[in-house]
């Protein structure tokens, strides 16, 4: 085997161009393929983070009738109670209670369709981080004649307005009566999906619960969950103990991101399973090539009895030798490429990226990589390079020994 | 003394051309333990199937190859590979060493295939690459050495594991006269020294010369079978 492996490596430096060629293609096309995938999965994954931690939660408890009408009268019964019952739980963070209904924000000069959502501001902010959102003006910290509303930029520049300036919000009291009240923005936020900044606006439950006439309201609960990944087991629990509620994790609110996420890996393995393919042609090219310059050597080893076994397995060897150093080198800077562009990010607000915040991405992107993505890639080369060696070292061992020796 | 090589009406044909090509005729030889053998005869007389055949690498369309005691064309593919390995030395026309090894890694190849003791194999790999006069050329591979080197390090592998018969496919054809007189007299030596039995196919007069026994075919028969005392 030693042998072998000695003849295979000396035989991949007999045309040091040729096998770099090879080589250099291995390299760029795995980096090619990482930095797509890297790509790709740093959008999902952004996404699922500003939507799940940002937005929705893990968890959405509501009334069974409020899904199909997000109005105040389908509110949870002591809905704070189980709120805090919620929080007792070991593996949620946190249970946000809200008072969340559909209604109209009016400027002096536009309007538009919104949720409006009661929240208490020291939970929402443990929930949602909605704190650190805030791109201008305060969280909450006001106290005015006029009651404080926190609302998305992209909001704020549909009705014109500002920091500072006032708003109508209209919605339905518990009793289903239309009820209009004056708010002042204390502040705008700022996430990836525009159509969340233009929808979703913020008040404190306090003031949002008085003017529907019921205190104690709450038609939502968000939970957060230690462990993101426990949300079947967590939607289970919950429902058993409030069968009567209608309880959803972030899978059931946002299918298509579910489903993205669930079979990103296996796309993004074919992603650069088809690159590597292509890959594999120029290797199979090249070994090809290379038998093909040594029939004569090939000869003589089978003419003084090296089996046709070990010239196959040295043709599949240097094929792997070469798949693997171009593997090991193309993934070590794929490595690199991608963990510098995670801290470093790729700004598409140049080239139009901000579009992207339409579809609820960011302009920035972070490309990411799971380390297991590595370790299959790598298995993926060798496969292929495998695969690429067959025909050949097929080619190799069917050469008649008797003329082998002969071709000039 | 010894039978090494027997052949029993051996024939050989062609049929992949326009016409079937009798390549041998009722070939019926014994080759001796030690002897120094030279096929000679015109182009296409049948030599260096003749080689082929005795050597495994072809097999005959009527007759038997009997070595030590065995009918090689009875023998599976893969046990031919093993039998090659183990009884029979090659030198071949253009050398073909492996170009990627050095001298001495050329003549220990066949011992590792025959998976010799790693000490034992540099040992005599060393020991016939003085006796073909390269002992400065131990590490040097192929494309460093001379045409003549390159043959002598090819002797030296084909004899380095002692088979039981060499055969050799026009070995001096591509060498110039000193370098063929050269190489013929270190096998001339090995010959006796090592008591090995070498079989030359061969145009070349220099090696007809030193030849003990010559054969010459025509037509892939056997004219003239002459022995000589040299």
């Amino acid at each position: 085997m030693k042998t072998l492996l000695t003849i295979s490596w000396r035989n991949i430096w007999r045309n040091r161009s040729r096998s770099l060629i090879i080589i250099i293609a291995i390299i760029l096309g795995l980096m090619g393929g990482v930095f797509s995938a890297a790509v790709r999965l740093g959008t999902e994954q952004q996404q699922y983070r500003e939507s799940v931690e940002h937005q929705i939660s893990h968890i959405q408890v509501h009334h069974t009738d409020f899904v199909a009408n997000p109005e105040a009268r389908f509110r949870i019964a002591q809905g704070f109670e189980i709120a805090k019952q919620l929080t007792e739980h070991p593996a949620i963070k946190v249970a946000s209670p809200r008072t969340v209904f559909d209604g109209m924000a009016a400027s002096a000069n536009m309007n538009s369709g919104i949720r409006i959502k009661g929240v208490d501001p020291d939970t929402e902010a443990h929930t949602t981080s909605l704190d650190k959102l805030i791109v201008e003006g305060t969280y909450f910290a006001e106290n005015g004649r006029l009651p404080s509303v926190i609302i998305g930029r992209e909001l704020a520049e549909k009705l014109n307005s500002g920091v500072g300036s006032r708003i109508v919000l209209t919605f339905q009291d518990i009793e289903g009566e239309i009820i209009s009240a004056s708010f002042r923005i204390e502040a705008l936020y700022e996430v990836s999906s525009s159509r969340f900044e233009e929808r979703n606006v913020f008040v404190r439950t306090t003031v949002l619960n008085s003017f529907i006439g019921d205190p104690g309201a709450v038609t939502e609960i968000a939970v957060l969950l230690e462990d993101s990944d426990e949300y079947r087991k967590l939607k289970d629990e919950i429902q058993a103990m409030h069968a009567n509620l209608e309880v959803r994790h972030w899978a059931d609110l946002m299918p298509a991101l579910f489903y993205s996420l669930e079979f990103l890996d296996q796309s993004l393995i074919w992603m650069v399973g088809i690159i590597m393919l292509g890959v594999s042609f120029g290797l199979l090219n090249t070994i090809l090539m290379s038998v093909l310059e040594r029939i004569k050597e090939f000869g003589v080893l089978m003419a003084i009895g090296m089996k046709k076994t070990k010239v196959f397995a040295m043709v599949l060897l240097e094929t792997s030798l070469v798949s693997l150093i171009g593997g090991v080198i193309g993934l070590l800077l794929s490595f690199g490429m991608v963990e510098y562009l995670y801290v470093r990010g790729i700004d598409l607000s140049s080239v139009g990226g901000d579009g992207l915040s339409e579809f609820g991405y960011a302009s920035v992107i972070y490309p990411e990589i799971d380390p297991v993505f590595y370790f299959k890639l790598m298995i993926l080369v060798v496969a292929f390079a495998v695969v690429a060696a067959i025909y050949p070292a097929w080619k190799a061992v069917r050469f008649v020994p008797a003329e082998a020796v002969r071709t000039e | 003394m010894k039978t090494v090589i027997r052949t029993n009406n051996l024939s050989k044909v062609y049929k992949d051309a326009a016409a079937p090509v009798h390549a041998l005729k009722n070939v019926s030889l014994e080759f001796i333990q030690g002897e120094f053998t030279a096929i000679v005869g015109p182009s296409g007389s049948g030599k260096t199937t003749f080689l082929n055949v005795i050597g495994g690498l072809d097999k005959p369309t009527e007759g038997s190859v009997v070595i030590d005691g065995v009918d090689i064309a009875t023998l599976k593919e893969s046990q031919l590979f093993d039998f090659r390995l183990r009884h029979i030395g090659f030198v071949f026309q253009s050398y073909n060493l492996i170009p990627v090894l050095t001298a001495t890694e050329n003549v220990s190849f066949i011992m590792l295939l025959q998976k010799q003791p790693k000490k034992e194999m540099e040992r005599r790999a060393k020991e016939m690459l003085e006796q073909v006069g390269l002992s400065d050329k131990l590490d040097v591979r192929p494309g460093k050495l001379s045409g003549g080197q390159q043959q002598r390090v090819a002797v030296a592998r084909a004899l380095a594991s002692k088979p039981d018969f060499v055969l050799a496919d026009e070995p001096t054809a591509n060498l110039d006269t000193e370098s063929a007189f050269n190489l013929l007299d270190i096998m001339a030596r090995l010959n006796k020294e090592e008591n090995i039995t070498l079989i030359f196919s061969t145009h070349d007069q220099r090696v007809i010369e030193r030849a003990s026994r010559v054969i010459t075919l025509v037509d892939g028969a056997v004219a003239k079978d002459e022995a000589f005392d040299r």
